[in-house]
C-alpha cells in the first residue's frame, strides 16, 4: 500500500524547507547554522586582530631595545592619517612613532570605510573589541550577581539626566579629529598621542601613568555602563570613517511594512542608534557591526543593501 | 540589491587586508624606522638632525655629529654620570627630548 504525505506536511516536518514570509517571525536556524552566525564571525575576526596586536606588544616588550623590535603603534591607521600631511609636504618623511605601515593602514581604513561602512570599527578595531568585551562582562555580572545588577541600575538611574548630552557629546569626536590633524600638520608630532587610550594600551613595553592611561581607565569603566563610549564620543578615527561611510554604496534599510517596531535592533546597537525608527540607517556613527540585523526577529524587516554611492540610496 | 551579511564580513577583510597586500607587493611597507626595507640597520649620518629617532642612543648621536659627551650633558642639564648607551626616548625629561635634541643640532649645524 502506498503511503502518501502531502508536500506541505513534509516540509513542516523538516522545519527548514518552507520559505518564510516577509514580516513573519524568524525561526531558529537548524544544526550547525545556529552556531555560524554573523555575530560569531565578527567576534572571531575581532579576536584575530586583537590577538595579533597583543602578540606584537608582547614581542616588543620581550625584545625591548633590540633593533628588530616592532612597535604595535606601527599598526595604527590613525597614525597614518596624522602623518599624511607631513608625508606629502616633506616628500616622504613620516612623523615620530609612525612608519609607512601607518599610511598604508590609513588608506586601507578609508577604502574599507567607503565600500563597507565604518566596518573597521565594528569588525577590526581592538579598542572597540575591548570595550565590547568590558560591556559583555558587565552584562554577564548583572545576570549572575544581583549586587552588580543593583549597582549598574543605580548608576544608570542617576546618570539618566546625562542622556540629554548624548547628541552634543557625539560631536566631540570631530573636534578631537580636527585638533589631532591640524596639530600634527603644524607641529610635526602626534599631539593626540599623549591622550590616546589606544597608545596607552599598546605601549605596555614602556608603561606610564599619563593622561592616555587615565582616558583608557575612564573608557573601560564607562564601558561597564554604556556600550562603546570612546567610539560614540571621542574617537577621531571613527569620526573620519563615519564621514567617509556616508558617501559609500552599502547601507542598512528598514522595511516599515515588515517591521513591528519592537526596537530590539535599537537596544542591541552598540552605538545607541535609533534603528527601529529610521528608514535607511545613514548615521555616521553606524559601525557596520550588523548587531541590529542579526537581532531582528522579523524576516525582511532589516536588510543590508547595495546602492549608488552618495546618491541618497 | 540585497547584500548577504556573510559576504559583507568577507568584503571587510578583503578590502582591508587586500590594500595592505597591494602595498606590500609594491614595496610600500615598513613597520620600523630602525631597519631599511632591505633589512639594513639605519644609523645617524651626522648631517640631518631630522634622522634622529627616539630609539637611537646618545652615544650614537654623539659620535655621528662629533659632539663631546660633556657638551651634550651641559647643554641639556643631564646628569654627569649618564648612561650614554640608553635610548634617547628613555632619557626624556623637562630639559631633554628627541625634539629638543633635533632643534639644537639644527642650530649647531647652521653655526
Amino acid at each position: 500500500m502506498e503511503v502518501w504525505f502531502p508536500m506541505v506536511n513534509q516540509s513542516r516536518m523538516r522545519g527548514s524547507v518552507e520559505p518564510l514570509k516577509l514580516g513573519s517571525v524568524r525561526r531558529q536556524r537548524p544544526g550547525v547554522r545556529r552556531v555560524l552566525t554573523i555575530g560569531g564571525l565578527r567576534r572571531t575576526v575581532q579576536l584575530g586582530f586583537a590577538g595579533f596586536i597583543i602578540y606584537i606588544a608582547v614581542l616588543q616588550a620581550a625584545e625591548r631595545g633590540s633593533s628588530t623590535a616592532v612597535s604595535p603603534e606601527a599598526f595604527c591607521p590613525f597614525g597614518g592619517l596624522e602623518g599624511a600631511y607631513r608625508f606629502i609636504t616633506s616628500g616622504g618623511q613620516t612623523i615620530p612613532h609612525t612608519h609607512l605601515s601607518n599610511l598604508v593602514l590609513a588608506a586601507a581604513f578609508l577604502v574599507t570605510a567607503f565600500l563597507a561602512r565604518s566596518a573597521f570599527c565594528g569588525w577590526i578595531c581592538p579598542l572597540g573589541f575591548l570595550q565590547e568585551l568590558t560591556s559583555g562582562i558587565s552584562r554577564l555580572l548583572q545576570r549572575r550577581v544581583p549586587a552588580a545588577r543593583s549597582i549598574v541600575a543605580a548608576v544608570s538611574s542617576r546618570g539618566k539626566p546625562l542622556a540629554a548630552l548624548d547628541r552634543p557629546l557625539r560631536l566631540l569626536k570631530y573636534a578631537v579629529l580636527l585638533w589631532s590633524l591640524v596639530g600634527a600638520a603644524y607641529f610635526g608630532v602626534m599631539v593626540f598621542r599623549d591622550f590616546d587610550p589606544w597608545a596607552a594600551l599598546i605601549t605596555i613595553a614602556a608603561p606610564s601613568l599619563g593622561i592616555g592611561t587615565v582616558v583608557l581607565t575612564v573608557t573601560l569603566v564607562a564601558s561597564l555602563f554604556v556600550d562603546r563610549p570612546w567610539c560614540r564620543y571621542a574617537c577621531p578615527l571613527g569620526a573620519v570613517g563615519g564621514l567617509v561611510a556616508r558617501m559609500g554604496p552599502i547601507y542598512l534599510k528598514r522595511e516599515s511594512e515588515h517591521c513591528k517596531g519592537c526596537a530590539v535592533c535599537s537596544r542591541r546597537c552598540p552605538m545607541g542608534l535609533d534603528v527601529h525608527s529610521a528608514t535607511t540607517i545613514k548615521s555616521p556613527d553606524c559601525i557596520g557591526c550588523l548587531e541590529c540585523l542579526e537581532s531582528c526577529p522579523r524576516e525582511g524587516a532589516l536588510d543590508l543593501r547595495l546602492g549608488l554611492p552618495g546618491m541618497g540610496r | 540589491m540585497k547584500v548577504n551579511p556573510f559576504a559583507f564580513g568577507a568584503l571587510v577583510l578583503v578590502l582591508f587586508l587586500g590594500t595592505v597586500l597591494v602595498a606590500q607587493t609594491a614595496d610600500f611597507w615598513a613597520v620600523s624606522g630602525k631597519v631599511t626595507s632591505s633589512g639594513e640597520k639605519i644609523a645617524a649620518t651626522g648631517t640631518n638632525p631630522d634622522e634622529i629617532k627616539g630609539w637611537m642612543t646618545l652615544d650614537e648621536v654623539s659620535r655621528a655629529y662629533g659632539i663631546s659627551r660633556e657638551e651634550l650633558t651641559g647643554q641639556f642639564s643631564l646628569p654627569k654620570d649618564l648612561d650614554f648607551t640608553k635610548q634617547i626616548k628613555d632619557l626624556e625629561s623637562d630639559s631633554f627630548s628627541p625634539e629638543k635634541l633635533r632643534a639644537w643640532l639644527k642650530q649647531r649645524l647652521t653655526r
